[in-house]
């Protein structure tokens, strides 16, 4: 029998690679013992979520291989539409596993520091199109050819023209959300967010739509549509991901736990390119030490992972930074900042109906630049304190936002109509249309700094008075 | 980076623009350019594959617009997506730079395609792509067809002659 190389995955169970018969899997198979990818086991999927869910630890090493597994499904969808084997068919299994090369120490959390500095080596996309064209993950994948590497980043980065196989890596139905969705859903244990995912993969058709820039038209393009039976599932779907974006994604606490690394990190980074590395509590010769001092080199970018930070809380706990040793006690001992949630005060004062209303949005700018301008006024006074409050603004569309290109059927669910045309599943599903964007809008502040909340709820009082008429 | 002085900001790049700008793409366009001659706003700008963006710039037009110091409309393209378009009323300001109005207006009148052709080649250029038209077609290949790429030098090329305080790349 050919030998299969196997991993057992809590979410698909079985995982094969096989590596005598397929010469991309056996490629893909040491792509997973290099050393980026290796690295990936130490970064975990969902940064500080296990905060509120325990369970949450899952590592973004396997959700890359689930990625790789759910593409191979995918495939098989495509080819019923395009028997012909094409190269891109590899170049996108190939893309789905090394997507995720490039994420850093608590992913997205680490990309805001990244772009408070302008350090290129914290931009995932950055470093991910980097270890693919080059280095030892570069080395693996030319054994499918010389140009194959450049091919896979490419297809990673989104060049070249939309096809039915980038849509593998990037679309609504792309394998990297269909994996993490149900695999973020398995490990963080909720029982809301299921969905009928066999059922969507069966109902998957491949379909022409077109799209555009602006007012200007493009040709029409391949993509995953769904039949007309998966209108339920599909509808599923969008309100699954919908949900895990309050509760899991966006929850309160993990997005504060994110919001002191970033003042710790930040601080930490500003100390070092000062020159003042003892103040840090870190040593001279920590991954993030000389990541900060040497900020494009691609290999302090790989040397740093989320157990290098975990690890170096202690330390940066001791140091005489009052800044540092605040944060750092709090991120590692789990003592987070209290949570204002501004809309839900809006809510609460005026109607559940508003929060999310342009009239909402407009009180929660004013309230936002006064809360800025006690914040600078406070830093002014005390520079080296850490910030008394911290803010946190999001937002999250029904739909995954793919380009900041016009909204149109490239970035919508198309589902096919009894007349075989098709439509988008808003125009098809009350539920979905009925859909508003979830916003939300908080403040955290030190339990016991009760000057910082009074100065909160008098700003908030203030800003909510001056309700647009 | 999303406080009330960068909503404003947000806002003058629609006012130099002529006060309206049509396309989210177009206006994320005319921020970087602005920004590449040295007459910008101060939003920092990262390659995604549409081009230069500034997730700071769609802040703070975010915020401009909960602000109401632009009026963002949708309205429906003719290949059925929809697209925005951004109005403002803000009062002209005496010190802007001559260069930074002749620029937005220059790109606020151009194809939202060919000025994002335009606009990745001058970011590939900075990058120190040794051919970043080429390189910017092979990335943009549906983009760069039907005589698209040729009119986005063009462009290019009436946006360099604008004097400003530094000069675009030569490429």
């Amino acid at each position: 029998m050919p030998k299969q190389q196997r991993i057992r995955d809590p979410l698909h169970d079985l995982i094969q690679f096989d590596v005598e018969r397929s010469q991309l899997e056996g490629v893909l198979w040491r792509v997973l013992q290099t050393r980026p990818f290796q690295r990936l086991r130490r970064i975990k999927q969902l940064g500080f979520s296990d905060f509120v869910y325990p369970g949450a630890t899952h590592s973004r090493l396997l959700h890359s291989v689930g990625v790789f597994h759910t593409a191979r499904r995918l495939m098989r969808v495509i080819e019923k539409y395009v028997p012909a084997k094409d190269a891109r068919v590899d170049q996108a299994l190939a893309a789905a596993l090394v997507h995720d090369l490039g994420h850093g120490p608590f992913s997205h959390a680490f990309e805001k520091i990244g772009e408070r500095f302008d350090l290129k080596m914290a931009n995932h996309e950055a470093v991910s199109d980097m270890l693919i064209r080059s280095g030892e993950v570069s080395e693996v994948l030319r054994d499918m050819g010389s140009g194959f590497a450049n091919d896979v980043a490419d297809m990673v980065s989104g060049s070249g023209t939309p096809t039915i196989y980038s849509a593998v890596v990037s679309s609504q139905f792309d394998a990297d959300r269909l994996d993490y969705m149900r695999r973020d859903r398995l490990m963080v244990g909720s029982q809301h967010a299921g969905i009928d995912f066999e059922w969507l993969v069966e109902n998957l058709e491949v379909g022409e739509v077109q799209h555009g820039v602006d007012e200007t038209s493009l040709k029409p393009v391949q993509t995953f549509v769904l039949g007309r039976k998966a209108i339920f599932a599909a509808e599923a779907y969008v309100l699954g991901l919908f949900q895990l974006y309050p509760t899991v994604y966006f929850h309160k606490a993990t997005r504060g736990a994110e919001k002191i690394y970033t003042e710790l990190l930040t601080r930490t980074i500003t100390l070092i390119k000062d020159g003042s590395i003892e103040k840090t509590g870190l040593p001279k010769t920590h991954p993030l030490v000389r990541f900060a001092q040497t900020p494009d080199n691609i290999d302090c970018a790989l040397s740093l992972d989320d157990t290098v930070i975990w690890g170096g809380l202690s330390l940066m706990a001791d140091s005489n930074d009052k800044w540092i040793g605040s944060l750092a006690e709090r991120l590692r001992d789990r003592k987070l900042y209290k949570c204002v949630d501004v809309r839900a005060k809006i809510a609460h004062d005026k109607d559940d109906g508003v929060a999310s209303s342009s009239e909402a949005d407009e009180v929660c700018a004013g309230i936002r630049d006064e809360i800025v301008k006690c914040l600078d006024e406070w830093s002014a006074k005390s520079p080296d304190e850490p910030p008394r409050i911290l803010l946190d603004e999001v937002e999250r569309s029904p739909y995954k936002e793919l380009t900041e290109e016009a909204k149109g059927p490239l970035s919508q669910i198309n589902i096919r109509t009894e007349g075989d045309h098709l439509a988008d599943l808003s125009k098809r599903s009350n539920v979905v249309a009925a859909l508003k964007t979830y916003k939300a809008f908080r403040l955290y502040h030190a339990d016991g700094d009760d000057e910082a909340r009074k100065k909160i709820m008098e700003i908030l009082d203030a800003g909510i008075s001056k309700w647009p008429a | 980076m999303a406080g009330i002085d960068y909503a404003h900001r947000a806002a003058a790049i629609v006012r130099d623009a002529g006060g309206h700008i049509v396309g989210r793409t177009k206006f994320q366009k005319i921020g970087f350019f602005l920004e590449a001659a040295g007459v910008g706003s101060g939003f920092p700008f990262r390659y995604k594959h549409y081009g230069p963006y500034s997730e700071q710039l769609a802040a703070a037009t975010q915020h401009a617009a909960a602000l109401r110091l632009i009026v963002e409309n949708e309205s429906v393209a003719n290949w059925g997506g929809q697209y925005s378009t951004f109005y403002t009323q803000m009062p002209a300001d005496p010190s802007t730079h001559p260069a930074r109005a002749r620029l937005a207006q220059e790109m606020a009148n151009a194809d939202a395609v060919e000025l994002e052709l335009a606009a990745t080649a001058a970011f590939l250029a900075y990058e120190k792509f040794p051919d970043p038209w080429a390189e910017t077609a092979r990335r943009k290949p549906e983009k760069a067809e039907g005589g698209r790429l040729e009119r986005a030098k063009r462009l290019y090329l009436r946006l360099r002659q604008i004097p400003a305080p530094h000069p675009l790349p030569s490429i």
